[in-house]
């Protein structure tokens, strides 16, 4: 496939600060995000010949982009940070919205809107970071990036029945994350019906 | 033509791929159509979606770095 240097930069810089935002949440600090995104746009450039169509640009570089991260950045990276175990979800066997809907919590009314209403940035920022290398990879790509279960399979190299059970294994991990927090801050049983909703307190 | 329609264990199983744009769609019609007569599945449908939202909007909060400059230099030097 022949594309010219000027489209190779159209396409480069229209996706920039989508490889920006995944970069970083590969590798977690400026300077290594800003390093792998400079050397896969290099390797894409080197290895042009390799795409198919200009309609699969995206996959294609998100593919360099992982597999950058995965021979240069994240073997320096695990040296330095103690490995983090796999989550304990079996598919979709836990469900954030069955927890908050039991009925010692339906005191509330709607505790599931209620705490949607209350979940913060930080929450999710650090319920996304929790998660496993390879889980956050496809919550990133689906959720934030909007691939489609196709290109997230293009891009990690990866079946799409793989991207399906990693995702359902990822959310899973991910709402328990969010229910673990949910707990800490009183939103269940005893403490919720006792104390009110401490939730609330982080408003004030 | 027969129309599908699901139950409550085949539309929550489905649900994920639903909210991700995943099905095909006559799959999404039925799906719509299930959400449309339970109010269960419509309110653990609209739970998740409201969820997927906020983990979307970290994307548009991102204050990501900005290689801008350091790639424009990078491809001219292709």
């Amino acid at each position: 496939m022949s594309v010219s240097k000027e489209a190779f930069e159209r396409e480069v810089l229209a996706l920039l600060g989508s490889l920006s935002r995944v970069a970083r949440r590969f590798v977690r600090n400026d300077t290594d995000a800003e390093d792998l995104v400079a050397e896969t746009v290099a390797r894409a450039w080197r290895a042009l010949d390799t795409l198919q169509s200009e309609a699969a640009f995206r996959s294609w570089i998100f593919r360099i982009l992982h597999n950058t991260f995965v021979s240069d950045f994240r073997r320096a990276r695990t040296r330095a940070e103690v490995a983090m175990p796999d989550t304990d979800c079996d598919e979709a066997e836990f469900s954030l919205y069955e927890q908050l809907h039991q009925p010692f919590l339906l005191w509330y009314s709607n505790p599931e809107q209620a705490f949607l209403d209350k979940l913060l940035r930080e929450d999710l920022e650090r319920a996304l970071a929790a998660l496993p290398e390879h889980h956050r990879a496809v919550v990133v790509l689906a959720d934030l990036e909007e691939f489609t279960y196709g290109e997230i399979a293009e891009a990690l190299g990866v079946p799409v029945g793989t991207v399906r059970s990693r995702l359902a294994r990822a959310r899973c991990a991910l709402q328990k994350h969010l229910w673990q927090q949910a707990q800490a801050y009183g939103l269940s049983g005893e403490a919720a019906a006792r104390n009110g909703s401490r939730i609330n307190e982080r408003e004030a | 033509m027969t129309r599908t329609d699901l139950d409550c264990e085949e539309a929550l199983r489905r649900l994920f791929e639903f909210l991700d744009h995943e099905l095909a769609p006559e799959e999404r019609d039925a799906m719509q159509r299930h959400l449309q007569t339970c109010r269960s599945c419509y309110s653990r449908s609209e739970f998740e979606r409201r969820l997927k939202a906020k983990l979307h909007e970290l994307r548009q909060d991102d204050a990501p770095i900005d290689p801008q400059e350091r790639i424009r230099r990078l491809l001219q030097s292709f």
